[in-house]
């Protein structure tokens, strides 16, 4: 019984996690470095934020859509600011770069 | 019985807390009135709470050490001091300071200690009113805190001091410490975000997590002793020790069969099978990132994705130049099996006298140049001839055990052909089995009706 349930739960999640990611068949990863020139945020209360990346490399911008909490909520508190270098990693879902992994690059 | 109350406390607690939410400060009116000026707002109602907190290992980086040999009874360790290949820098060596500027002309302020609660000038392991007045209560008790501030800035007098958030808004927020307090210094120790341990507590990762529980929960601390394990690299410690059987109890299972494993395997055995973090990194060749500035070469991962090693732990460290790690074996009577994440870090050893060197970061950093970086730190501990030093180090490199204390899963945890099958994750031979008993071990006689069952069960 409370196997069953476990299942359940485990499946629910699973479920979850692809509708977070949204969709069955995941689209190409792209990996980037880039220093961020600008984030938008609504506000506290945001569920989603564009930060634009500069490429390290190619020097060209991209806008990344950023839906995941923990980095949402480094945004809103500046543990994660303009000026930061970051590794990202998105895929391209309705025509928006869509965030998958962004974590600052520096350390301590 | 007393297990069952403790988990029901636990349980409790945490329905409270993450159902309701958190119950407001009671010196809230007060500090809304006056403003926030530091310690000495909280000190009118928690007297005595700054001078405390200087006592601790996380005001000084350091404490006695009892359980790690070739350790000077006498003197105290910690990241204040210690040398080794995680950061091969330390406060000491690798102070908070502006570095030389790089090849495009730029500088920054950087060293270990900007993961210390103090303002620099007030630095580790400082006592004294200034240091009272100096603790960041906020950076681990406000929800509500602008990181923007918590930067290294230089002061009129040109002194490097640690930012902080000091209004009255954060003020405001105060409470028990939430995961982000503490990830704001432990997500990037070593040099970067999940670098050291791959500490990624969220509930994808972490059955605790998902479960809404926060790191006081367990590391519940009374006058500022933050409960620590054994792992074999966390030297520091304010005395106080937590383990999964505190609240468990050592028969936490419905299965008898796993409670008779919990005498010779740790918990975290069966359930930390995964671990994470930088796996190698190497302090004598910096690379050059795109802003110019260099940074030790580092073969990272991330939480979950490499598996442990696993040896007999019997909670006391072998501390050797090119060796820190758990001592133990299967007949010493006090050991268990312990999961372990494995590093090797190489950096620089004395040509003398074989002992790892350390190194300040400022001169690589700017110029890549790690010998200097040895020259420096040198300089700094008073070595006789400290270019002499650097000229003649020699590059090595160091194996490193470091616990896997987190990352805890129920539904992913090791079951009994995850071990006892022939190509099961624990060597039984180095282990110290003989062949008799590998034998017995990786016959199926051993799991195959307990397994069956099991599968009906779950059907
Ligand atoms: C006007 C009095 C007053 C002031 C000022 C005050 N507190 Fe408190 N605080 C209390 C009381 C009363 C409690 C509840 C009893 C207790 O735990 O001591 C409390 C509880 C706490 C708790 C425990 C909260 C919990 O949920 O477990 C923390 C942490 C705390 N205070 C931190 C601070 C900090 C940091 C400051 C300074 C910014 C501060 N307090 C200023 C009166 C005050
Ligand atoms: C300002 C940075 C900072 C913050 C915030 C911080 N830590 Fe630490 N913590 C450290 C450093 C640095 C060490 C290593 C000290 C050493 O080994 O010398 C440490 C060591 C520890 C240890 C092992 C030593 C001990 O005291 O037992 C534990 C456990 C720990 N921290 C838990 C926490 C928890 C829980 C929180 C949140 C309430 C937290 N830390 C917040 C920097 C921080
Ligand atoms: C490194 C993080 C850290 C810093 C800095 C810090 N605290 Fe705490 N504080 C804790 C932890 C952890 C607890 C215990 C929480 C628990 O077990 O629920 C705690 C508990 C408290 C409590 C509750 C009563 C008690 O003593 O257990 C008070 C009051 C408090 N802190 C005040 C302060 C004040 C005032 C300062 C600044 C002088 C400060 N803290 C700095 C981590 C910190
Ligand atoms: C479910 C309980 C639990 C939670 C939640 C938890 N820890 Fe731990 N932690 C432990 C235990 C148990 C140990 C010691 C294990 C041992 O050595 O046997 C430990 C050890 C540590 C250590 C020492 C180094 C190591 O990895 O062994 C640090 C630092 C630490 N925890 C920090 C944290 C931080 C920061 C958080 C929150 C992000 C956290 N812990 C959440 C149980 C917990
Ligand atoms: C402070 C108490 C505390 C400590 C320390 C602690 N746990 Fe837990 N643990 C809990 C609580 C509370 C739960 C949730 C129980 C529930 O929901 O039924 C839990 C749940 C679990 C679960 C089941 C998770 C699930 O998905 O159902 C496992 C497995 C577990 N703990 C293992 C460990 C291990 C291994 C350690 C040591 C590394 C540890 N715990 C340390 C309190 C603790
Ligand atoms: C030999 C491997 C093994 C060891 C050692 C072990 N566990 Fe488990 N444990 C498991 C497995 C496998 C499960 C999942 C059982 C299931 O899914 O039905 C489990 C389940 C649990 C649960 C969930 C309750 C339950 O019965 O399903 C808790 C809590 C738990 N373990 C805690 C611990 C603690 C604490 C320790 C150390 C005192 C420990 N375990 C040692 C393998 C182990
Ligand atoms: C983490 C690895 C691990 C898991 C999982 C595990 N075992 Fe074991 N098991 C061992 C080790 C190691 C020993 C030897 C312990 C000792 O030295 O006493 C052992 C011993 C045994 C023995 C005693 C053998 C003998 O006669 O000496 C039996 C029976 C056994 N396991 C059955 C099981 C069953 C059934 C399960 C699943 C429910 C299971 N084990 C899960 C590692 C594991």
């Amino acid at each position: 019984m409370k196997r069953a349930a476990a299942v359940l739960l485990a499946a629910a999640r699973v479920l979850l996690v692809v509708l977070a990611i949204g969709g069955v068949a995941r689209a190409e990863e792209i990996k980037m470095v880039g220093v961020i020139t600008k984030i938008d945020i609504s506000g506290p209360d945001a569920k989603v934020a564009t930060a634009t990346l500069k490429d390290t490399k190619s020097e060209k911008t991209v806008d990344i859509t950023v839906k995941d909490d923990l980095t949402l909520d480094k945004f809103k508190d500046h543990r994660i600011v303009e000026g930061d270098e970051i590794r990202c990693k998105y895929e391209v879902k309705d025509g928006k770069n869509v965030s998958n992994y962004f974590r600052k690059t520096a350390g301590c | 019985m007393k297990r069952a109350k403790t988990i029901g406390t636990a349980l409790a607690a945490l329905l409270y807390a993450s159902g309701a939410p958190a119950a407001e400060h009671p010196g809230r009116a007060q500090i809304e009135k006056d403003g926030y000026k530091g310690p000495a707002t909280c000190e009118e109602c928690h007297p005595g709470t700054a001078k405390q907190f200087l006592g601790t290992v996380h005001w000084k980086h350091a404490s006695k050490v009892d359980n790690v040999e070739h350790l000077d009874p006498k003197v105290e360790y910690g990241m204040k001091n210690r040398i080794y290949t995680m950061c091969n820098g330390n406060d000491v060596v690798n102070n908070l300071k502006e570095i030389p500027k790089n090849s495009a002309g730029h500088s920054k302020l950087t060293g270990c200690n900007t993961c210390h609660p103090g303002n620099h000038i007030s630095d580790v392991g400082s006592t004294g009113p200034a240091a009272e007045a100096a603790v960041d209560c906020l950076v681990c008790h406000s929800s509500d805190y602008d990181f923007r501030q918590r930067k290294p800035y230089k002061d009129a007098q040109g002194r490097v001091v640690m930012g902080q958030d000091r209004s009255t808004k954060a003020a405001l927020a105060v409470g028990k410490p939430g995961v982000k307090n503490c990830m704001v210094c432990h997500e990037s120790a070593g040099g970067g975000v999940l670098i050291k341990r791959g500490l990624a507590f969220n509930k994808e990762n972490d059955a605790h997590a998902a479960k809404g529980m926060v790191c006081v929960d367990c590391h519940k601390s009374k006058d500022h002793h933050v409960p620590t394990g054994f792992d074999p690299n966390n030297w520091a410690n304010d005395g106080v020790r937590l383990a999964c059987s505190d609240c468990h109890g050592d028969k936490p299972h419905k299965n008898a069969d796993y409670n008779r494993h919990v005498a010779k395997i740790a918990c975290q055995t069966c359930h930390i099978p995964h671990t994470g973090g930088a796996v190698a990194k190497d302090f004598t060749v910096w690379e050059q990132g795109e802003d110019k500035f260099w940074e030790p070469t580092t073969l990272k991962r991330d939480a979950n994705e490499t598996v442990p090693v696993y040896a007999w732990y019997n909670k006391t460290v072998r501390n050797e130049p090119h060796f820190i790690g758990p001592k133990g074996s299967r007949k010493d009577g006090k050991s268990k099996i312990y999961p372990f994440k494995i590093y090797m870090g190489k950096a620089f050893y004395d040509k003398e006298t074989g002992k790892l060197l350390s190194m300040d970061f400022a001169p690589p950093m700017a110029t890549g140049n790690a010998r200097a970086g040895v020259e420096s730190a040198a300089r700094t501990l008073g070595m006789k001839d400290p270019a002499a030093v650097a000229k003649n180090a020699v590059p090595g490199w160091q194996t490193i055990y470091f616990a896997s204390s987190h990352l805890v899963t129920k539904g992913k945890a090791l079951n009994c052909v995850n071990c006892h099958g022939v190509n099961g994750v624990l060597n039984f031979r180095e282990l110290g089995y003989s062949e008799a008993e590998v034998k017995k071990l990786t016959n199926p006689e051993i799991y195959f009706k307990q397994l069956v069952e099991m599968q009906k069960q779950e059907w």
